[in-house]
């Protein structure tokens, strides 16, 4: 009965229903985009931080891992030190820098990482093997295709070259090993990773027992932010980053888009809740003289408030899944835009679909639904019968 | 002058009879170590080294530069010679900075430059503008779509007002359409009607979006220490913005009129 009621109440005027859910699927639409918004980043940088199985990062002292060109002096000792820690389970020292290689199509400059291949953490290999010998590399696709080389090939490599005299410095031959999807490059990013030991001989003596960030891995059950808190202490001259504090960086850098994520969200929700507010007090004022002669003929005042809510959180619900779809297809839209944000790592999505997005979504449709119809509702259904329905009746 | 990312600095207490060279630090540095004018510090390229003292000679407030907002590095400026022995650079530079005569002869004078000898390259201001703001392109690209949905949604929920708004007066139109008064009238009324409430709308629009625009601005250029203006609400926006409300007003209301004046006015009294 109930139901019946209200489905036949909102059938009455069909163009505002329609018009009705449309406004509130695109108000959930919006909803569901910005709630993607708020967390996505975060879980998604999350994600690629605990991809490769490293809990702390440590870097030169202020700053963040390859945010500059400094690097900490003496990083071989330090990694040694690092190893003999108790609950260390592995060190990844790694030596930043550009290489330069002369290719038929010119010189090609691109970022490299000099690293350990056995304990590496920064690339996975797509194809061949890991760089093991001393003139050994691996390259991602946007290197290749930049070079027109192929795994298999060897190339002439410099740590830096002199383009008045057109020479490569700490040149040598580096064959082609592999093929690599480095893990925290930017997609269009140009990519090498080599042995430490020959980059940094390549780069000269000057460079010997550097390292630009070593990654630790620590045992299962070791308490990460007790472990960067004792680090500090112990190596004042680096800072060491957990996820936890990489985490913090990545919200106070983006805390624009959290912001606005808040602030859509808000506003859509509030717009939806006014659009179905609206249309259900215009909708209770049309049939007055109706829900005073149900309340005459015995009708509970309950079950009147029950039927208008009902009308309002069914506006809500039927909207919801629509709004889904739209939201996940304008996320998709939305996500493809800021992919192109310059130096974003390939797997950094800002718009994550998560369920619980939507069951936060969903849930936040269907309270303001119910929101929307309770003051109208309650403010019809308590209305004087009589006077009521003397008015009506006389016009 | 040489800019320098990142550059060891410590407090420390000089002897009064030596010589120090100046230096510039900006604000946010100056605000975080409680650092003024007249201090003086310990400048090394390295943590642990010994450093080379310097004397805060004056503080220097950030660029708008969108490139450095969501960087939360400090800078420093130095003498070129200074910075340069402070990291055994020799006589290198980064970058000439090579002002023109006029605003014409740049394309020239680059290729004159790019010509003249290998080993650098010569670049327009305007190029490397572009390409540092790059981040702030897409920022933009990311407004407008959100304004496409924010439109959309706008243009939903004043077609379902209008259509409110026309149907609380179903008995009037039945009325006027039963003395004589022409279909044509009635649509032309409401979307007059219609028109005015965009137009009033727009106003208050324009007011509420300046107010925000203030605000927004004010809280970022806080959270990101900058002076960068965020929102600039400008005369074509604002012409834009009042323009589209009132072509989505005008067609809210004209649809709405139109369903009106197709119902036959018996019908709309409910008979």
């Amino acid at each position: 009965m109930l139901f019946t009621l209200a489905a036949a109440s909102l059938m009455r005027h069909r163009a505002r229903t329609v018009l009705a859910v449309l406004g509130v699927a695109v108000s959930a639409a919006m909803l569901l985009d910005m709630v993607m918004l708020s967390s996505g980043m975060r879980v998604s940088f999350r994600t690629l931080l605990v991809s490769q199985g490293f809990q702390l990062r440590v870097s030169p002292k202020g700053t963040l891992p390859f945010d500059t060109e400094a690097t900490i002096r003496d990083g071989d000792s330090l990694v040694a030190l690092l190893h003999v820690r108790r609950g260390v389970q592995a060190v990844s020292p790694v030596f930043g820098g550009q290489l330069h290689l002369s290719t038929p199509r010119g010189i090609v400059a691109s970022s490299a990482l000099g690293v350990i291949p056995a304990v590496e953490g920064d690339y996975e290999l797509v194809d061949g093997r890991q760089p093991v010998n001393s003139n050994e590399m691996v390259a991602n696709d946007a290197l290749l295709t930049a070079t027109g080389l192929r795994v298999g090939d060897t190339v002439r490599a410099g740590s830096g070259y002199d383009s008045q005299l057109r020479s490569l410095a700490g040149e040598r031959a580096l064959r082609i090993v592999g093929r690599a999807r480095f893990v925290y490059m930017a997609k269009e990013q140009k990519g090498a990773a080599l042995p430490i030991a020959t980059f940094r001989a390549m780069h000269g003596r000057e460079s010997d027992g550097r390292i630009s960030l070593a990654m630790v891995r620590l045992a299962p059950g070791q308490d990460a932010e007790a472990e960067r808190a004792a680090l500090e202490a112990l190596f004042p001259r680096v800072t060491v980053i957990s996820i936890a504090t990489a985490l913090k960086g990545v919200d106070e850098r983006l805390v624009y888009f959290k912001q606005i994520a808040v602030i859509l969200g808000a506003v859509s929700l509030v717009v939806g809740f006014l659009l179905v507010t609206t249309l259900v007090t215009v909708s209770v004022n049309e049939r007055i003289g109706e829900i005073a002669v149900m309340r005459a003929i015995g009708v509970r005042r309950w079950r009147i408030v029950a039927q208008i809510v009902l009308e309002s959180s069914a506006m809500m619900l039927v909207a919801s899944p629509l709004g889904l779809v739209l939201g996940l297809v304008t996320a998709r839209y939305l996500n493809s835009i800021l992919a192109n944000f310059p130096g974003l790592p390939d797997r950094i999505d800002f718009f994550l679909f998560q369920p619980s997005a939507a069951w936060t979504s969903l849930g936040l449709l269907g309270l303001s639904g119910v929101l929307a119809g309770i003051y109208p509702s309650w403010r019809c259904a308590s209305l004087p019968i009589a006077t009521t329905l003397r008015q009506e009746a006389v016009g | 002058m040489m800019i320098l990312p990142v550059l060891c600095l410590a407090l420390t207490i000089a002897a009064p009879q030596e010589t120090v060279r100046s230096i510039a630090i900006d604000a946010r540095l100056a605000a975080d170590a409680g650092l003024q004018p007249g201090d003086r510090v310990s400048l090394s390229a390295e943590p642990g080294e010994a450093g080379q003292l310097a004397v805060i000679a004056a503080i220097v407030r950030r660029s708008a530069d969108p490139a450095e907002i969501a960087r939360g590095e400090y800078k420093i400026r130095l003498h070129l010679t200074q910075l340069q022995a402070l990291l055994g650079y020799g006589d290198r530079v980064d970058r000439f900075a090579v002002a023109t005569t006029s605003d014409g002869v740049i394309g020239d004078a680059a290729a004159r430059i790019n010509s003249a000898a290998f080993g650098f390259r010569a670049h327009r201001s305007r190029d490397i503008a572009v390409q540092t703001s790059a981040t702030f392109a897409v920022v933009s690209r990311f407004h407008r779509a959100i304004g496409v949905i924010t439109i959309v949604a706008s243009a939903i929920f004043l077609l379902c007002i209008m259509l409110l708004k026309v149907d609380e007066r179903r008995r009037d139109v039945a009325a006027l359409r039963l003395m004589g008064i022409s279909a044509a009238t009635i649509v032309r009324g409401v979307v007059l009607e219609a028109a005015g409430i965009a137009v009033a709308g727009s106003v208050v629009g324009v007011g509420i979006g300046a107010v925000t625009s203030w605000l927004v601005n004010l809280h970022y250029q806080n959270v990101y220490r900058t002076p960068l203006r965020f929102s600039i609400v400008t005369g074509d926006i604002m012409l834009l913005a009042v323009s589209l409300s009132l072509v989505l007003g005008l067609v809210a209301g004209w649809l709405a009129a139109l369903r009106l004046v197709r119902t036959p006015p018996l019908a709309l009294f409910g008979r």
